[in-house]
Parts: C-alpha cells; sequence; structure tokens
C-alpha cells in the first residue's frame, strides 16, 4: 500500500481483520460477556493495561472494537470508543475531564437532549454551563472563565440550522487551553471532519446516519490526539497518575490517545454505558454505505429545497445552503457536499395547518428521530413542544408553523406527492 | 412508485403494537392460536409454514420483481431445487443453461438424475439450440442471464416464448442483475430464482435464496414443495436482508460504475488478454444486454496474457481484492472458477461453454475505484 | 519524570512506576520523529514486573527540551549522560528504528552499564532519499504521510491498534506531528550521515537480539540481516506479517521476544 486507504474503501475495511480462525468475510458478532486467559500473567497483563486484549465486554468487545476503529479512521481521530447511545457518548466524554466547580462554555443552538444534560443534569454534580450563540464569537469569548475546561457545540445547529464557525471556534479554544468537544451527528465525518479544522473530540450519535437505518441506538467518542493535555495543570484527570490502575498516567503512557484510555478505563468500567455487539455489527452495516446514502440524502435533499421553495403554501424554508441562510458562506466552507439533510420550513395556516398536514402524509413517518433512511417529518408545536404558549416557542426558536424534516432517501418524487396531498389537507383547514 | 421508495416500504408496514418502524425479529419456532376453531386466523402457525420478519422480505421480493408471491429459502440452491421439484417429476425434461452456476448442474447431473429427471444443457445464448432440445417431455427451463461466471446472456422473452409454446415453465435466475436492472417476469418469464446472498443482502453477512412466481398456481406450487421438504429462511436473515434491500439501487449503481470503470481499464491493458462484460461495446451480447436490462451489473471476467500460472500468480499477489467465493457484496471479491465455483464441472464441460483455466471473475464492491485499480494494477505488473 | 542533561530539561516516561536506581533498567528508544508513546505498553509491562523503566524523549521530540541533536554520535554521548544523570545499572537497551543506530554507537562507546541490547526493525545504516529530508523541512504533512504510509504495514493501513478502538495510524501521526519540521528534519539527517554501523556493531560484546518484520519497507529484510551479519552471535526473530513499527502492529509477539531475552540476560531480584 502507497497512500492511504481512501474514506469509501475505509468504510467497508478499515477495523477489520478477516477472521483468522474460519476466514469470515463478514466482522464476527461476539455475543460474549467474558473472554478466556491463556494465563494469569496475560491476565494481569491485559488488567493494568499493559496489553491491549478483551477481559471483559463492558470494557472492550471484537466487535465493538471494529466498529470503533472504523469511526476512528473516517473522523482521522487517534481513537474512538463507542457507548450506548448518543447521550452516554456526550456524558462519558465531558465527565472525563470535568468534575466540581468546573464550567462549559456550549452552544445555546444543540440538541436538546445536550442542553438538557447541561442545564439540568450537570449542575447536580457541580458542573455548570454557559450559553452562547454559536455564531456570537465575541460572547463565547467572553463566557471563557477561570473555571472553563471545555468548549462544546455542534457544526450544524438546531433547530436553527446555523453553522459554527469550527477554525474560529478552535482558535479561541487553543489560546485560552481549553479542548474544543463537537457533536458531529449532523455532518458525519463524510460530510466534515471537524477534527481536521481544529475540533479536539468528536462526538456521535451512531444511531442517526452513521448507522442510517433506525435499527440500532449507538454512540461513539473520537479522541483528536491533538489537544495538548499536559501544557498546564488543568487537566489532572489525564496527567495525573490514576489510582485504579497502579497509579497510570494516561498521557504519559498513551499520548494521543490519552483521552480515549481514559474514558475505557473510567467511564466503560464504572459507568457502564457500553454498546452491544450485535447493535455493532448493526451499525457497522450501515456504516458500509454511509457515503452513498449520504449522497443520496443530499440529492433529495436539494429537490425537496426546490420543492419547498417553489410552494404557495409555505412561508419559508430554513436550510444552510439556501443562500439566503446567514450561516450559507460558512456551510460552503465546512460542508462543500452539502449542509446536511434536515430541513424547517413554514406552513400557511399555523398549529392546525401543520397538524393536518402531518396527519395526511403517508410516506413520512411521523417521529421525532432523525437520519433514518425514511423521511421523517415533526411538528414540533404540535408534539415535543405541545405543552408551551406561543412565546415561549419563540424562545425555543420554534413557531407554531414550523415543520422539522429529515429527508430520506426514497425516490424523491414520491415524496413529493405525499406531501402534495398533505398540502391539500392542510390548505382544508385554512393553510 | 419508484423502484427505490419500493424497496424502502414494499412488504413493510410499522408495527401495529409498538408502532417500531422496522420489522420486529419474530425470532419464534410457533404462534399462540386464540381457540380452536381460531385456528390460523393470525395468519401462522409454525415458523417453517410461515414467519411474519421472512413473509416481510418475501412480500418486498414480490413487488420489485412484479411477481404475486415469493417464497424464501435458506440458501439459492435451496431455490433452484424446490423449483425442480414443483414443475418436474420421474420421467419429465428440463432445459437448463448450459452455463449455470457449478451447483445448479451438479445439483441436476448427480442428484436429481438419481430421482428419474432428465435434463440436457443447452447453450441458452442461441435460442435456436433450445428450440432444438425440447422434447414432448419437456416441463421446464431454467436459464441464467447473464450466466455465472461466462457472462454469455440468455435472450428472456424468446426463450419465454419457446417455453410458452411448450406449455412449460420458464424460470430465470435473476442473481447477478437483481430488479432493479431487469425484471424478467415482465419480459414473459414463469419464475424468477434468487441467491439473496449475492446483491439482496449485498454484505456478505447471510445465505439465502427466493423463488418469485408470475401465477398463484405457480406460487402454491413452490409453496407446497417447500412445507414438505422444509427448505426454509430464517428470521434473522430475513430482517438482515430487509436491511440490505434498502440500499440495492444505490449499491448496484455504484458497484456497476466501478465494474465499468474496471471493465475499461482491464481493456486498455497490455497484459490482459480479453475481457468480458456486458457494458463494453466489444462484449458478444452487448444490444442483448441493453435491451433487456437498464444496467449492466458489477461482474465480470477476464484472462490474463500467461494462462493458468499467470492468473494464479495476479490472485496470490492482489491487495484489497479479497480471494472468495461468493459474489455481490460491498467487498470485491476475486475468485478462479477452475478451482473455485466450477470445480465440480468435468473439464471437457468447462472447456465446452467456455470456462477456460485463466479466466479470472471478478465481484467489484463499493471501494473507491481507483483503490481497486490501482490494486489491479500492481497485481498485473507481477503476474 | 524530568531530569537535566547538559542544563536542558529531559522527558523520560517511567512505564507507570517511580523510577529506582537500584533495580535492573530496560531503556527504550524512539525512531525518527516519533517520541516515548510508541513503547507505551511495552515499557508498563517491565516497569510491572521489578524492572526500572526509562523512555526519553530525544532533545526537542515531544516533552524534552531543545534543539534536536544533529549526528547518531552526539545522540549516543546525550543518552550515556541521561543514564548518568538517573544512576541507572545493569541496562538493557530495546531500540527502534533510528534508536538502533543510536544504541550502536551508546553500547560501543559506553560498554561498561548495558546487559543487553534488543535491536527492533533495523539495519546498520539508514540511508534516507533527499526528497524526503526535503519534505521534512519545507512540508512537513507529506513527510509524515511517506514515513507513516511506508512505514505500516497492513494491520497499520486498516486503522489497526494495540489498543481495541485505537488507530495506530492516526496517533502516529498525531505524534509526529508534534516533532516537526525541525526534529524530523534532524532525526533524518543524521541517519543518513551514519556510516560508522559495521565497527560499532563488531565491538559491542553484551547479548544482544535483532527482530525484524517481514512486510518492513522503512528496514527490509536484507538491510536487517546486514546487521545481523556483523554483530557478535545475535539472536534473530522476524515477525512475519508485521511492518516496520512492531512495537504497534505485533505488539504481543515483541514483548514475548523482549521478555525471554532481558528475562534471561538482565534479570530482576
Amino acid at each position: 500500500m502507497s497512500g492511504f486507504y481512501r474514506f469509501d474503501t475505509l468504510a467497508l475495511h478499515a477495523g477489520q481483520t478477516v477472521d483468522p480462525e474460519f476466514g469470515a468475510r463478514a466482522a464476527p458478532i461476539y455475543q460474549t460477556t467474558s473472554y478466556v486467559f491463556p494465563d494469569t500473567d496475560t491476565a494481569s497483563s491485559i488488567f493494568n493495561l499493559e496489553r491491549g486484549g478483551h477481559a471483559y465486554s463492558r470494557i472492550t468487545n471484537p466487535t465493538v472494537g471494529v466498529l470503533e476503529q472504523r469511526i476512528a479512521a473516517l473522523e482521522g481521530g487517534s481513537a474512538a470508543v463507542c457507548t450506548s447511545s448518543g447521550m452516554a457518548a456526550t456524558f462519558c466524554a465531558i465527565t472525563a475531564i470535568l468534575g466540581q466547580g468546573d464550567h462549559i462554555v456550549a452552544s445555546s443552538q444543540m440538541y436538546g437532549g445536550n442542553i438538557s444534560l447541561m442545564k439540568n443534569t450537570l449542575p447536580r454534580f457541580g458542573i455548570t454551563a454557559t450559553f452562547v450563540d454559536p455564531t456570537d464569537l465575541d460572547g463565547l469569548q467572553k463566557a471563557i472563565g477561570e473555571n472553563t475546561k471545555l468548549i462544546y457545540g455542534e457544526l450544524i445547529g438546531n433547530p436553527g440550522l446555523d453553522i459554527m464557525d469550527l477554525e474560529a471556534v478552535a482558535e479561541i479554544a487553543d489560546a485560552s487551553r481549553v479542548p474544543f468537544m463537537v457533536d458531529a451527528t449532523f455532518n458525519t465525518p463524510y460530510l466534515c471532519r471537524c477534527l481536521d479544522y481544529g475540533a479536539n473530540i468528536t462526538i456521535h450519535s451512531v444511531t442517526k446516519w452513521m448507522g442510517g437505518h433506525g435499527a440500532a441506538i449507538g454512540g461513539a467518542i473520537v479522541d483528536g490526539g491533538n489537544f495538548d493535555w499536559g501544557r498546564d495543570g488543568r487537566f489532572p484527570t489525564i496527567t495525573e497518575p490514576y489510582a485504579p490502575f497502579q497509579g497510570i498516567n494516561f498521557w504519559e503512557e498513551f499520548g494521543p490517545s490519552a483521552f480515549a484510555t481514559r474514558i475505557r478505563a473510567e467511564a466503560m468500567r464504572d459507568f457502564g454505558a457500553s454498546m452491544a455487539p450485535m447493535n455493532a455489527f448493526l451499525l457497522l452495516q450501515g456504516l458500509e454505505t454511509l457515503s452513498l446514502r449520504m449522497d443520496r440524502h443530499l440529492d433529495n435533499t436539494r429537490a425537496m429545497l426546490d420543492y419547498l421553495s417553489g410552494h404557495p403554501q409555505v412561508k419559508w424554508v430554513n436550510h444552510p445552503d439556501l443562500p439566503e441562510h446567514r450561516s450559507h458562506e460558512l456551510a460552503k466552507k465546512y460542508l462543500p457536499k452539502g449542509a446536511g439533510s434536515i430541513v424547517s420550513f413554514g406552513i400557511e395556516g399555523g398549529r392546525d395547518a401543520g397538524r393536518a398536514f402531518i396527519e395526511n402524509l403517508e410516506l413520512a413517518s411521523h417521529l421525532a428521530n432523525v437520519g433514518d433512511a425514511k423521511t421523517l417529518i415533526i411538528h414540533p408545536a404540535t408534539t415535543t413542544h405541545s405543552r408551551i404558549d406561543a412565546e415561549a416557542l419563540v424562545a425555543a426558536g420554534i413557531t407554531e408553523d414550523m415543520l422539522r424534516l429529515s429527508v430520506g432517501l426514497e425516490d424523491v418524487d414520491d415524496l413529493k406527492a405525499d406531501f402534495e396531498q398533505g398540502f391539500r389537507a392542510a390548505k382544508k383547514v385554512g393553510g | 412508485m419508484g423502484f427505490s421508495t419500493r424497496q424502502i416500504h414494499a412488504g413493510v408496514e410499522p408495527d401495529p403494537v409498538t408502532g417500531s418502524i422496522l420489522t420486529p425479529i419474530y425470532q419464534s419456532t410457533t404462534y399462540v392460536q386464540p381457540s380452536v376453531d381460531e385456528y390460523l386466523s393470525k395468519g401462522f402457525s409454525y415458523s417453517r409454514s410461515g414467519n411474519p420478519t421472512v413473509s416481510a422480505l418475501q412480500r418486498k421480493l414480490a413487488d420489485l420483481e412484479g411477481g404475486v408471491e415469493t417464497a424464501c429459502f435458506g440458501t439459492g440452491m435451496g431455490a433452484v431445487h424446490a423449483t425442480m421439484l414443483a414443475f418436474l417429476s420421474a420421467g419429465d425434461h428440463a432445459i437448463v443453461s448450459d452455463v449455470a452456476y457449478g451447483g445448479t448442474y451438479r445439483l441436476c447431473t448427480k442428484v436429481l438424475s438419481r430421482f428419474g429427471l432428465e435434463f440436457t444443457f443447452a447453450d441458452t445464448s442461441d435460442p435456436d439450440d433450445v428450440r432444438k432440445s425440447v422434447r414432448k417431455n419437456t416441463k421446464l427451463f431454467l436459464t441464467e442471464t447473464p450466466a455465472n461466471p461466462t457472462m454469455k446472456c440468455s435472450d428472456i422473452a424468446a426463450i419465454s416464448e419457446i417455453a410458452k409454446k411448450q406449455g412449460a415453465v420458464h424460470a430465470v435466475d435473476n442473481t447477478f442483475l437483481t430488479p432493479y436492472y431487469q425484471r424478467p417476469l415482465e419480459l414473459g418469464a414463469d419464475l424468477a430464482i434468487h441467491s439473496t446472498t449475492k446483491y439482496m443482502d449485498g454484505h456478505n453477512a447471510t445465505v439465502g435464496g427466493a423463488v418469485v412466481s408470475r401465477t398463484q398456481e405457480q406460487a402454491d406450487a413452490v409453496r407446497f414443495i417447500q412445507n414438505s421438504t422444509g427448505s426454509i429462511m430464517s428470521p434473522q436473515v430475513a430482517w438482515l436482508t430487509l436491511q440490505g434491500i434498502k440500499t440495492l439501487s444505490v449499491r448496484m449503481d455504484r458497484q456497476s460504475a466501478n465494474a465499468m470503470a474496471i471493465a475499461e481499464f482491464l481493456e486498455a491493458h497490455p497484459k490482459v488478454e480479453q475481457v468480458a462484460y456486458p457494458g463494453l461495446k466489444s462484449f458478444a451480447q452487448h444490444e442483448l444486454s441493453k435491451r433487456q436490462a437498464s444496467g449492466f451489473g458489477a461482474m465480470l471476467w477476464f484472462e490474463v496474457k500467461g494462462g493458468l500460472a499467470a492468473g494464479k500468480r495476479l490472485m496470490d499477489s492482489v491487495e484489497l481484492w479479497t480471494l472468495a467465493e461468493n459474489l455481490g457484496s460491498v467487498e470485491s471479491l476475486i475468485t478462479h472458477p477452475v478451482t473455485m465455483t466450477h470445480a465440480d464441472v468435468e473439464p471437457e464441460e468447462r472447456a465446452r461453454v467456455g470456462i477456460i483455466d485463466g479466466l479470472v471473475r471478478l465481484s467489484v464492491g463499493l471501494e473507491d475505484a481507483d483503490d481497486l485499480i490501482d490494486a489491479l494494477k500492481k497485481a498485473l505488473e507481477q503476474a | 519524570m524530568y531530569v537535566e542533561v547538559g542544563g536542558k530539561k529531559v522527558f523520560a516516561a517511567t512505564g507507570g512506576k517511580p523510577f529506582d536506581s537500584k533495580k535492573p533498567v530496560v531503556l527504550f528508544l524512539h525512531g525518527s520523529g516519533f517520541d516515548h508513546t510508541i513503547w507505551g505498553l511495552h515499557s508498563r509491562f517491565f516497569a510491572f514486573r521489578q524492572y526500572s523503566v526509562l523512555v526519553p524523549d530525544l532533545p526537542g521530540h515531544t516533552n524534552s527540551e531543545g534543539p534536536p541533536l544533529g549526528s547518531i554520535e552526539d545522540m549516543a554521548d546525550w543518552l550515556e549522560a541521561v543514564t548518568q544523570a538517573v544512576d541507572a545499572k545493569d541496562i538493557s537497551v530495546v531500540a527502534h528504528s533510528q534508536g538502533c543506530l543510536v544504541t550502536l554507537e551508546f553500547v560501543s562507546r559506553h560498554p561498561a552499564r548495558v546487559k543487553s541490547a534488543s535491536f527492533v526493525a533495523s539495519g546498520l545504516a539508514t540511508p534516507i532519499n533527499p526528497a524526503l529530508i526535503e519534505a521534512a523541512e519545507k512540508d512537513p504533512e507529506s513527510a509524515i504521510a511517506m514515513m507513516l504510509s511506508w512505514g505500516f504495514g497492513p494491520a497499520g493501513h486498516l486503522h489497526q491498534g494495540p489498543i481495541p478502538g485505537n488507530s495506530m495510524l492516526a496517533g502516529g501521526r498525531k505524534v509526529m506531528r508534534r516533532n516537526v519540521p525541525n526534529e524530523l528534519a534532524a532525526d533524518l539527517k543524521a541517519c543518513n550521515a551514519y556510516k560508522n554501523g559495521k565497527a560499532a556493531a563488531a565491538a559491542i560484546r553484551c547479548p544482544v537480539q535483532v527482530v525484524l518484520a517481514g512486510k518492513d519497507r522503512m528496514a527490509p529484510r536484507k538491510a536487517g540481516m546486514e546487521l545481523v551479519a556483523h554483530l557478535n552471535e545475535p539472536e534473530l526473530h522476524v515477525v512475519e506479517e508485521s511492518g516496520h513499527i512492531i512495537p504497534q502492529e505485533a505488539p504481543n509477539r515483541l514483548r514475548r521476544l523482549l521478555r525471554d531475552f532481558i528475562f534471561r540476560h538482565n534479570p530482576a531480584r
């Protein structure tokens, strides 16, 4: 091999050695809890992190390991740790480096689960967060205090779809000596490798586009290996001896994968949010067609943007690939293939029209997930945010007429036909 | 609806109880009946006779091929075997493509011949040869187009016409092109047979087969044999195949584009004697391929200069391409039919149908085409 | 830990246990552009088996103060000073790639305290293509790519690693990025200029071990056999499936070989 394998090849082969015993081409599903050791010295070596290997599937599993190395390869990270869900990934990554008294500067435009974790859960353990508009670099800079240990954001924001300027934020993070963690679920490494633009850690809900089939829940933490944890004494969990592993110093011994190894040694062992081997197998299946699916997602998204933009019953359409979007230039820079397959739009006739529209769709599934092979749609005002009044909706960046669409892989003409009947029904109730 | 929509949605509905968007894996042997009088009122009794997960796949395949019903089997050979038993009895005669998959050839000559079934292996690329082989007792025509591994194509419509005249059934093994590119039932055939192991699954994860029937009568005949002989597909396999099919069209398009690029590369390479790929203008049946299929698929073969020895050297040194049986998956595979898939076919018979010793078969996968070509380029230098 | 040598701060990892000069010492040396982390798992193994472990970063590399040294001979003398500074006795040297050239000089010039030497993936000399040296200075990313692409065998290219979930290829890239352009260029020039291999090898009297890789394109087997031919009765092993980066590509096999050799020739109490 001269040069390196390219994206599509890595998506199929990275992390997998053809099964040495029988030569099986597909990654075997190691549905096992534990592993027999050949001798006690090997056992103690594995437990003491003197050698790689598998002891118990809560910490590592060969099938999950294939997925981890494949995701690391696609992201260009030095290591990845898979978790039982995307939220587990976020939680494990944050708690690996932050503790009581520490502070996060986070984007205000994030997946609701991330916001809730930082706003409601982590404060109970002494970790606080300040939320800032991700496009306001000055505000972000000002929010960083003495005890700030992390900047956290999403490349494609939720629900406004504003693009975070990765290079600019990475520069602020570097100058402030804090790591920059990015939830890269909406872009996947196929659309943007955030680590290449200075992010230090990426988080994934592999459940979404990476897995692609809505079949398994899973998360991943990718260690960029590009943060200097040893620059000062601010990250003792990485650079100070860790008693449970006989005083191991992750930074000294594992360098570019120190952060991932800390998560393996603590979060996987103590919190136990590990991925199941069957899920890893299913997610690997999905990952093999990631680029094909993303290309189709983007083709269909572009077609739906054209369709919606020209529709008389659509008041507005929001997507960073549209020239009028306020992040359009940043989208061109960081997401040249396309800024993902989430679209929001406003329907004439408000809340009632929105409800009628959704209830009369046959193809698009009405549910709260995103990134499935199938087209998904939700009307936040009557579902996720149905219990709050119009004023509170505005504060959350949601309007009564707003519909959020996750564009799937169907034949786009069938999708348009489906939407047409939704619009006809909406018109009847005043749209 | 378009093929890409149907490959995702056909045959599958959200679970009525939980709303689960995917068909659950019904890993269950038996089904509780509400009462004696309501036996089978919910449609299932025992998973040999029917399983909800397998049924979902069967509905999807029937929709994609344009048939009335599908029976899924544990393997592609299970599907071929059941087809033979459903439409042939002792003393009956079948005409089988002389370039059929080696396993089909073995089934006919070494197994079914013991039960009084008669076979003629005809050159199905030539309708006249097929016509000449017809006997009074001919009940079944089995063709494979393009054929494995020679890539010879058979004219589905022409042979269907001959079968119809004879009052016999025409079964077409459609594994190589899948209904995305070629729909035999629309061209007049009666049955479409599949090894779902290949493009349907696409990920080298399962082994399975299917028979899609044009009429209910044919479907019932196949189903009766299946239930009697117990050759069935497991729900786990059906579930994985359901996932694979969702990307069938995108995989086929990309893999075929990769195959075209590789065929063109090989054709221009000085160390290559000949290349057979239906998409090449130089391919003898290029026009027939264009007429009855909307794509050329991702299978091809070529012959290296230097014969068997050079071919073996190439396959032993090539990187990235996996030396393995099977075909149609996302991983690119390289095979030597003479020593692998068609080793059970007598040398004279191989020579007669065109499986030459130096033939190297490629199943082109989803890798970056440049990586695949780079690997072949390097291996050809060493061959 | 940090020690001071010639007024400069030198970093050396100790395998997770404090350095104790009363124990026999395993001294690990890294190759061009790399640092102590290439020996991560191996150093910890010996540190937890009654050895003191020393894994220095060469001057300028990762945690050690610069500037980088200009010749293999200077590196050998610097190593002598480092081992003197920590009062190391009964030393088993384990070296990878460029570290092996340093070891040839170090052991032949300063034999007194050395009990054994293990040479991993090296020949007697390491001629470097001038284009690579130029790239190291002017376009370090392409130099790193060239070295990693040639350095790793099949497992490395598929992003496998010594620990589940780790990509040794990406990890190696991150380490090398910390040591460009000056350190990598200095290392490569020093390797290219080193010509004393034969004489140095012949002068070594302690037990020696050579571990070569079957798929090594940086130090091909033929070059490795040159080293074997000039050493005094070396123990030879070839790890067939590995590329040049044996410590990460075949960590378990290498650890067994090192353990058997060092336990025999430099036993811990």
